[in-house]
């Protein structure tokens, strides 16, 4: 029991102090299962976290939920899920009621009126962000220039037809496979 | 870029989650699906969820763009994961704390059970040229993906792209929250913080 305690609060730490998504969360999860806890080597560690990277869904949770596995079985997985992801679910709906209450004041509407346009830029610097990952891979001889048009027709397709984005991730992924 | 918005917008979303149409379990259903495939095809890394969370909630209506930015905004301005952010989000609004609980599940059981079964295997064909040509073709998708979601947002947070002169003050938060964002590193909290009160002042006059 003091294990899925154990568990939880490591997360839960993460998940509180862990701003800017689920990458960013990365070094703080290392220093909760490697550092202070002997959860994981910083090798099982690194494993993880490339095999994780090469499976789809959010990789914070899929780390909280393969070390809780690791450490207490699926009680553990349960365990570290629920401290990474609960606190700050709560904190989210909790922000959601007081803007359903008061979305219809003036002042509100004037401030999600600034706010927005940050959130396109933070958007966009999504993109720029993952640029370097997505673009220049390392080690490719035949170079990144393919992904460009690549990039290009999904920004096309999704533009003027309604095919699903899964489709179009998987159709990449097989041209990756073939070029 | 297209001078209007690639796609119409759907109407206003129900404020009271009851009137989202089906009962409880269709509901319920409908989370676990939408989340599900979001999780499985949430492949290459953190921002690629986004455009697959933008397109389930918009074909179910679940959402409006505008609420969509919104629920963007507070979910950069909190910890945590983003992804799961948004899920517990929609889904409690979609079907209150059990439309919460299972959108979480959804989006995060099916490749934390891959992640623990898999494990073994993937030690074993870590250096297959499969696996890695697989990410490298995805990923430019996914940032075709994410250029298309900016370019389907920027009309409800920036006004119509062809009346920009008109829209000066929204454009300039913008593209001084990326270069902000982009050249210094600030806090996406406190950007958020920021636009809104410079939205606050401009407006009062």
């Amino acid at each position: 029991m003091s294990e899925l305690l154990e568990l939880f609060w490591a997360f839960a730490r993460v998940g509180v102090l862990g701003f800017g998504g689920g990458p960013a969360m990365i070094p703080l999860i290392q220093v909760e299962v490697v550092d202070l806890r002997t959860w994981l080597t910083p090798s099982e560690f690194l494993d993880a976290f490339a095999f994780g990277n090469a499976l789809p869904g959010p990789i914070a949770t899929k780390m909280a939920g393969y070390t809780g596995y690791q450490v207490a079985g699926w009680a553990g997985a349960a365990a570290a899920l629920a401290g990474i992801a609960a606190p700050t679910i709560v904190a989210m709906v909790v922000l959601f009621a007081l803007y359903r209450r008061h979305r219809e004041r003036d002042v509100v509407q004037r401030f999600l009126y600034g706010v927005r346009p940050v959130v396109v830029a933070l958007l966009a610097l999504v993109v720029w962000d993952f640029l370097p990952t997505a673009m220049a891979p390392a080690g490719l001889r035949w170079g990144s220039w393919p992904l460009w048009p690549l990039a290009g027709a999904a920004l096309l397709l999704s533009l003027r037809t309604r095919v699903h984005p899964a489709l179009l991730i998987v159709a990449g992924g097989v041209v990756g496979w073939l070029l | 870029m297209p001078a209007t918005a690639p796609a119409a917008a759907p109407p206003p979303e129900r404020d009271d989650g009851a009137a989202l149409g089906d009962r409880l379990g269709g509901r319920l259903a409908a989370l676990a699906v939408a989340f599900g495939k979001v999780g499985l095809f949430g492949f290459g890394g953190g921002p690629s969820f986004i455009p697959l969370i933008q397109r389930e909630v918009e074909a179910r209506r679940w959402l409006t763009r505008e609420a969509f930015l919104d629920a963007f905004a507070f979910g950069n301005a909190l910890p945590g994961p983003i992804a799961t952010k948004l899920a517990g989000y929609v889904g409690y609004r979609v079907a209150g704390w059990l439309g919460a609980l299972v959108a979480l599940l959804a989006l995060t059981v099916p490749t934390i059970l891959a992640m623990v079964g898999l494990a073994a295997l993937y030690v074993r064909h870590r250096d297959s040229p499969w696996v890695a040509g697989f990410l490298t073709g995805l990923r430019p998708v996914v940032i075709g993906l994410l250029v298309y979601t900016v370019v389907a947002f920027a009309p409800s947070a920036l006004g119509p792209l062809r009346a920009w002169r008109g829209n000066l003050l929204r454009w300039g938060l913008a593209i001084g929250a990326f270069a902000a964002a982009a050249a210094f590193d600030v806090h996406p909290g406190l950007l958020i913080l920021a636009g809104g009160l410079a939205g606050l002042l401009w407006r009062r006059a």
